[in-house]
């Protein structure tokens, strides 16, 4: 491992140091800090040129300034003659935009609740009426959702909703500018605005400071290295997922594998076929109308699928969402059978924690078992972490892309499984550094 | 709607010259909403559409979350980009990195270059900044660059607001010397300079006065007021130069740190700074600022700039 420099941002010293461990080389010396007024001040303490330089650092924290900070550093090295940077950023900030527009305490603004009503209450223990599952010869839930949508409108605006990827501005009482505020919803409400996507700047400004290749992993959308000019490699946690359930999940034989929605599926399945387990998945669903019908034969499913015969839906939280100039009505149901089996929930990212904490708690209510969550990135934002502990999860397996000890002095150590992925790209980067093939560790990991 | 009209954008914090802009120029801030989620990640949209429009997107980046200010309007930069915008124009008062802006140590990042190439790939098609800290930044660029000046409305404060008849313009340090000199020249006063002597690095520097101050009203000009140590120095070196009174003029009061507290415990009668920086919070805890409006300047330029008339007359005279 002749000239190969690597050099830790101040997000994740933690990891860094895994990751050097591995490669058997020290992190080389870097001096970051911040001038009096907010500028990021970088100095690089060791000579890089000529060098193969790694720069690490995860999009987790104070995001702006991590990756000002990152940028600096690149171009830093570049002006100092290194032949070739490469930026490793474990959490790829900004992957994921533009995404439902979020209020301060971690909520999605669309279910913002009027002032009055206690919004942490009716997130962490959703009203048990709200919740029903069909069940032979008892009544459409949808005719219940109907009913109740007419008869308790006020207690359904208090309900969580989550929409898909339109920013619906809410009519959220913003202390300034409330007026502004309200003359822009009225004129934007319902349409897909001129929304920034932030993910081809994100790329170009990573190009633009000098960066070479890019590594990073599980990105949230597979369409992402498209942005970039340059190569970027995308490693999977999936091996790692895998070997995680094969050796910490007793009788992990009889489990199923769920996505928590349908962006996710794919994902799930892949895991669910090469550890030949069963899979179910829970859509959301957002219709233009309320349903009066039963539930025809598009709502069911199975056909296909390593899933029970027996058609099984539910649904769960039928919400109206007033503020919206048109009605949708909100349904949640789960395609597969999980009675009475260890159920893990697979998905790549938890931030605000509500797809996941609700997915569990669908799954306790259809009489799964246990209920596993695995995710590679964990943000977690707001009151996520208060929320997962009060949820139906009975653990809770995250990587360390992102430092996981708030989560486990939040959670508990026994709630927690921490899957460790500095020898994944510790093993990414010496085969970069070498130019040997990197597709084998998509497969086995490492 | 007339294709082609000049559109203001302005981050949702810091709104205060955005609004002083809009006003000279008749017309009214493009609705939009920036909205941070919980991971400090940054969405923007643009309330109306700004297809073929001249935009012009105007920030006030100060001290403390500089790098999400940066963030911030790349991302309003490439919205408006993808939104098919005619041209976009950032005025940046304040730019911020001005001051690394070469290789002073080895591999020492040359950051305000780096911030020419983001601002130019998120999309930008004109920057106009205000006294940059190295004129030479302009090079850094593969835009245009104005860069404005903001001594017209310097020379009208001072014309204004201080006795100036016996007034005499002080530069902190041999670099500022020519900017206080040519000050001088437009107000037809003497002129005298502070140098720093520093025996070896990290030493508590010598300040030497080179020039008569006495009995004198000095008005120091810089062009930046970070923590204001060395402008506290200076006040003392005049005073005891028997100086009458001191007073000192910056273009950007980044005001960081212990600014106000060194203001306050300095000799300095007033310290006035140009609003390129917000600062209004700070103006309550410390009675000795006071601020010079250049939203005119700036207004005028976007004026000339949209509709492609000369702005040079602009770095001479104060527009009316």
């Amino acid at each position: 491992m002749g000239d190969i420099v690597v050099f830790g941002g101040s997000s994740h010293p933690e990891l860094v140091n895994m990751i050097c461990e591995n490669l058997g080389v020290p992190s080389s010396r870097v001096d970051l800090s911040k001038f009096s007024n907010g500028e990021t001040n970088v100095q690089i303490g060791e000579s890089v040129r000529e060098k193969d330089v790694y720069l690490i650092q995860s999009g987790c924290g104070h995001v702006n300034d991590n990756f000002m900070e990152l940028l600096i550093m690149i171009s830093a090295c570049k002006s100092a003659s290194a032949s070739r940077i490469t930026a490793v950023m474990p959490y790829f900030c900004y992957s994921r935009q533009p995404d439902i527009p979020f209020t301060s305490k971690g909520a999605p603004l669309i279910t913002k609740a009027n002032k009055n009503s206690n919004i942490e209450g009716d997130i962490l223990s959703p009203a048990p009426s709200a919740l029903m599952t069909q069940r032979p010869g008892s009544m459409s839930p949808f005719k219940v959702a109907d009913e109740e949508v007419r008869t308790s409108t006020n207690q359904t605006l208090k309900k969580s909703v989550s929409a898909s990827r339109i920013p619906i501005v809410s009519s959220k009482k913003d202390p300034k500018g409330t007026e502004a505020n309200e003359a822009f919803n009225a004129q934007n409400a319902g349409y897909k605005l001129w929304v920034a996507q932030s993910g081809t700047l994100i790329a170009n400004l990573l190009t633009a400071a000098g960066a070479d290749h890019v590594i990073t992993m599980d990105l949230h959308d597979p369409q992402f290295p498209g942005f970039f000019n340059i190569p970027v490699d995308n490693l999977y946690c999936r091996p790692l997922v895998q070997n995680y359930i094969q050796h910490h999940i007793p009788d992990y034989k009889d489990a199923v594998i769920v996505s928590p929605d349908a962006g996710g599926a794919k994902r799930a399945t892949a895991i669910a076929d090469s550890l030949e387990l069963s899979f179910a998945l829970i859509h959301k669903e957002r219709r233009s109308q309320l349903l009066k019908g039963p539930p025809d034969a598009t709502l069911t499913s199975g056909g296909g699928l390593n899933v029970s015969t027996t058609p099984l839906i539910s649904n769960l939280n039928s919400t109206e969402i007033t503020n919206s100039p048109s009605k949708y009505i909100q349904t949640t149901m789960l395609v597969g059978d999980v009675r009475n089996k260890v159920c893990i929930i697979v998905d790549d990212l938890v931030d605000t924690s509500y797809t996941v904490t609700r997915a569990a708690k669908l799954l306790k209510d259809q009489g799964a078992s246990k209920v596993y969550a695995i995710v590679t990135h964990g943000i977690f934002s707001g009151d996520a972490l208060a929320r997962i502990a009060q949820s139906e999860i009975d653990q809770f397996v995250i990587s360390n892309t992102v430092p996981q000890d708030e989560t486990i002095s939040a959670l508990g150590k026994d709630k927690v499984g921490i899957m460790d992925v500095s020898r994944v790209i510790g093993e990414a980067i010496r085969r970069i550094h070498n130019g040997e093939s990197i597709s084998m560790l998509f497969e086995h990991g490492w | 709607m007339p294709n082609n009209s000049i559109k203001l954008l302005a981050p949702d914090v810091h709104r205060g010259l955005a609004e002083l802009v809009s006003k000279r120029l008749g017309t009214h801030l493009t609705s939009s909403k920036l909205e941070r989620d919980p991971t400090g990640e940054v969405t923007f949209s643009i309330g109306e559409s700004v297809r073929g429009q001249d935009i012009f997107i105007i920030t006030q980046i100060g001290a403390g979350d500089v790098n999400d200010r940066v963030l911030e309007l790349l991302i309003m930069i490439n919205a408006s980009k993808t939104a098919s915008a005619k041209r976009i124009t950032a005025v940046i008062p304040n730019f911020p990195y001005a001051r690394q802006d070469r290789k002073d140590k080895s591999r020492a990042p040359i950051t305000a270059k780096l911030m020419a190439d983001m601002l130019t790939t998120a999309g930008c098609d004109h920057v106009i900044t205000m006294e940059l800290h190295a004129s030479q930044i302009q090079g850094f660029f593969d835009v245009p660059l104005d860069n404005l000046y903001a001594e017209p409305s310097v020379v009208r404060y001072i014309r204004e607001n201080v006795n100036f008849n016996d007034a005499i313009i002080i530069s902190p340090d041999a670099g500022g010397a020519k900017r206080a000199a040519t000050l001088a020249d437009r107000l037809d006063l003497n002129f005298a300079l502070i140098h720093k002597e520093r025996a070896r690095a990290n030493e508590v520097s010598r300040m030497v006065l080179v020039g008569d101050v006495r009995d004198k009203v000095c008005i120091i000009v810089d062009d930046m007021a970070d923590t204001c140590g060395t402008l506290a120095k200076a006040a003392d070196v005049l005073l005891e130069n028997k100086a009458r009174s001191v007073i000192a003029i910056v273009t950007h009061g980044i005001l960081s740190g212990n600014a106000i507290k060194n203001i306050n415990n300095s000799k300095l009668d007033r310290v006035v700074c140009t609003n390129t920086v917000p600062f209004e919070s700070k103006m309550k805890l410390c009675p000795k600022l006071d601020v010079i409006d250049i939203s005119g300047v700036l207004a005028e330029s976007i004026r000339r700039l949209h509709n492609g008339e000369s702005i040079s007359y602009l770095f001479k005279h104060y527009p009316l």
